[in-house]
């Protein structure tokens, strides 16, 4: 009845309702006094405006996980379609050497962003040689300080000490690494000091190298004369001559394990919607002749028995095994074993309403069996059609991720969230462990919202619950 | 009765010849590298030489009907590259017990652990125990296996201080995998139970009992639990299927020398011969699962033999 509670508010609704409640008024003050003829009331009758798409979709915002998960969902696919062409992308698979030194980037921890410093208006700087016509490669170490050679110190600081050595006036790290000798005052400068160590005598109080090698910075922000430069204004020292960081680090064969992530989650979606749709379309084929054709029910019923008796693992390593490895291959073997669920299940809804009134009548006036199956009897199944091609899909991704972990997946020149897990594995327990974390937390949140959207939907479908 | 079992048994073995074909077939579409240890230093009339000596050159309805007849000697063919030479059938009898010991201790495990967690939701509706485990359905239903099987694993090992790989006279190293192989199935029994459970505490003979003033718990052990089991049953073959798919994993996560790791080791070295044997074996696993199913089934609930199938309508 709660559907009668939620009637229209047109005009002629808004007077029954005031007629109504000055009735009830009425008969609250005499509640065993006749009641007057009424012409509104008398013709009054219930009618409801239900709708089944339209409760579909009520019951299923009510569910508030779903829909959250449904937007984050929409989120993470549309995110992962327009990855590539955002700003600041490294290319997926491309193996990123450090410009100077020519060494793999392997193993990069995950960063926010690039920039390793940032460098004040008017300082020194010394330009290393590498060619690029936007960039500069920099540092800031005026030399090495060979161990136990006596400098000057001219100014004492907690992390940096002002010195001269030869002539020469810079800084010098001051902590465990370099272990100044120091009086016991050192506030009272200058005096004579040495380092046990090999240290460096930076231009400036801080140190612009990335544990040794140059930074990089636009060469829009520097005055260069010859060898040094000067900063203009201030300005980021970057990791790399690049503004795109390493959001979720790098694998050991130095790619951006980012653009790897987002790549990978491309092909896997793809093989889960693939699989979802050639499941629901040879599912549908299948199950309306077998439901419809009288005829060939037996036949049907019997390879339907031999195939449901195979265990879909199986015949996904058998595939997987004795066909090339590759994506198709893939789709194909998922697809042999899928379609089964879907089949029966229409065959047993189809059985269901194929002799119902509407289409008996339907038939005698003489309306094709296409035009019957395709406006009388599949648009009953549409939501469980829906629903389970929902839940194909995080099952097809963890076939896959399932398949390459046996060793029969797809070659590891092609990302998909299986191969970037199946390589993150082994660094579980080594520092190195984002390289699985990243790819597992995306490839659970797919699964789970397609899971729980999946099974909300189901519900929200079904018109018991629709009241 | 009798005329269902025997129409059972009949389709589960007509199943079995058609798949154990269908596999054959496929795995002679290989390529041949898999029937030698040593195919990089063989000419080519050697290589023709021990083809037709293993008779792969006869046409394949020949060669079919000599598997099945060396199958009924229960002679499984000989490893081409895991042991080279030695019988299919020696290597799976060494193998094979170890890992029907976890698969039955797993399947228990479940039991134990899914039926009460599954009473437990169904009496907590919406309380603690009810939201734990539907996060914990979704959760291992949602998620690849392969995956909190991985953290499971090194989270697991390290906090229960021991090796990350399995040892048979260690029995700290069985827990681990066991309970990984029960997680999948602790979900399902746990999920068909509530769902079952709640069912029958809405029937009209629940509020008979409670109105003759019967206790909760006299109610829910003495009737639902009862009613509601039945029907679990048939569950039973499909965990099978799903313990003998998760051993896959787990022994080749663990390294324990079983069927499944076995499995995973010989797809690495293209054993053909071992392949076709264990994919074989699996399948076989999974028709007589579903077949004892069927069966028991048809012992607790006597209409079935009546021949009205429950999807027939």
């Amino acid at each position: 009845m709660g559907l009668l509670r939620k009637i229209k508010t047109d005009p002629f609704e808004k007077r029954m309702q005031e007629v109504l409640r000055a009735r009830r008024e009425a008969a609250e003050k005499d509640p065993f006094g006749f009641a007057a003829y009424d012409h509104a009331s008398a013709e009054r009758s219930g009618y409801s405006n239900y709708s089944y798409w339209g409760s579909t979709i009520r019951v299923f915002l009510k569910n508030k996980v779903a829909v959250i998960l449904l937007f984050v969902l929409l989120l993470l696919v549309g995110f992962t379609l327009i990855q590539p062409l955002l700003p600041n992308q490294h290319v997926s698979g491309q193996i990123i050497n450090h410009p100077t030194t020519g060494v793999q980037m392997s193993n990069v921890a995950p960063a926010l962003s690039t920039v390793r410093a940032v460098a004040q208006p008017g300082t020194d700087l010394i330009i290393m040689p590498w060619e690029d016509p936007e960039w500069a490669a920099v540092s800031n170490v005026l030399q090495t300080i060979k161990a136990r050679t006596q400098f000057t110190v001219l100014e004492y600081g907690d992390d940096y000490c002002k010195v001269e050595i030869d002539g020469k006036t810079g800084y010098v790290k001051n902590d465990f690494s370099t272990k100044l000798k120091l009086p016991d005052n050192p506030q009272d400068t200058p005096y004579p000091s040495k380092s046990n160590f090999a240290i460096k005598l930076y231009s400036a109080p801080d140190d612009y190298t990335n544990n040794g090698d140059p930074l990089f910075v636009r060469k829009e922000y520097l005055n260069i004369e010859g060898e040094n430069a000067r900063t203009v204004s201030a300005c980021d020292l970057c990791v790399l001559p690049s503004k795109a960081p390493f959001l979720f680090g790098t694998n050991n064969l130095g790619q951006d394990l980012w653009a790897l992530v987002w790549r990978g989650t491309r092909t896997s979606l793809f093989i889960g919607f693939t699989v979802a749709v050639i499941e629901a379309l040879i599912g549908i084929l299948i199950g309306v002749v077998w439901g419809y054709v009288r005829a060939l029910d037996r036949l049907l019923t019997a390879v339907y028995n031999v195939v449901d008796n195979i265990p879909t693992t199986i015949v996904l390593i058998l595939i997987a095994y004795v066909m090339r490895p590759g994506i198709r291959t893939l789709i194909f073997a998922m697809c042999l074993t899928g379609w089964v669920g879907m089949a029966r299940f229409i065959r047993n809804q189809i059985i269901i309403i194929r002799d119902r009134e509407y289409n008996l009548a339907s038939r005698s006036l003489g309306t094709k069996t296409g035009r019957i199956v395709m406006r009388n009897l599949l648009p009953y199944l549409v939501s469980v059609i829906t629903m389970r091609m929902a839940l194909a899909v995080p099952g097809a991704i963890g076939s896959e991720v399932f398949i390459t972990y046996i060793g029969l997946g797809l070659p590891v020149s092609i990302p998909s969230l299986g191969n970037l897990i199946n390589a993150g594995r082994k660094l579980i327990s080594t520092s190195q462990s984002y390289q699985l974390v990243f790819p597992t937390i995306v490839l659970s949140v797919i699964t789970i919202s397609f899971y729980m959207i999946g099974n909300a939907f189901a519900d929200a479908a079904d018109p018991k619950n629709h009241v | 009765m009798v005329k269902y079992v025997m129409k059972r048994l009949l389709s589960a073995v007509v199943t079995l010849i058609v798949i154990l074909t269908i596999v054959f077939v496929l795995v002679r579409q290989m390529p041949i590298e898999g029937y030698f240890d040593n195919f990089d230093k063989l000419d080519q009339s050697m290589i023709s030489a021990r083809l037709a000596q293993m008779g792969l050159k006869d046409p394949i309805h020949v060669q079919l009907f000599r598997f099945f007849g060396e199958l009924l000697h229960g002679n499984l063919g000989t490893s081409a590259r895991y042991r080279v030479g030695a019988s299919i059938s020696d290597i799976i009898a060494q193998k094979a017990p170890l890992s029907i010991q976890m698969g039955v201790m797993s399947m228990a495990l479940a039991m134990l652990l899914g039926i009460p967690l599954g009473s437990a939701m169904a009496r907590s509706k919406s309380k603690f125990w009810d939201k734990f485990g539907t996060v914990f359905i979704v959760f291992i239903n949602a998620v690849p296996a392969a995956v909190y099987y991985i953290y499971l694993q090194s989270y697991g090992t390290s906090l229960l201080k021991i090796s990350m790989l399995f040892n048979r006279d260690d029995w700290k190293t069985w827990i681990l995998p066991v309970f990984s192989m029960s997680l999948g199935n602790i979900a399902y029994y746990a999920m068909w139970l509530r769902r079952y459970m709640v069912d029958e505490m809405n029937k009209d003979y629940v509020k008979l009992a409670k109105a003759k003033g019967l206790s909760n718990v006299k109610i829910t052990m003495g009737h639902v639990f009862r009613n509601a089991f039945v029907p679990m049953i048939q569950y039973i073959p499909t965990s099978l299927m799903y313990t003998v798919c998760g051993s896959i994993y787990i022994e080749s996560l663990y390294s324990v020398p079983g069927m499944g790791g076995l499995l995973v080791d010989v797809i690495t070295r293209q054993d053909n011969p071992m392949v076709q044997a264990i994919v074989m074996i699996y399948s076989s696993v999974g028709i007589i699962g579903l077949l004892l199913g069927d069966l028991l089934m048809a012992v607790i609930d006597p209409r079935i033999t009546l021949g009205k199938k429950e999807d027939v309508r």
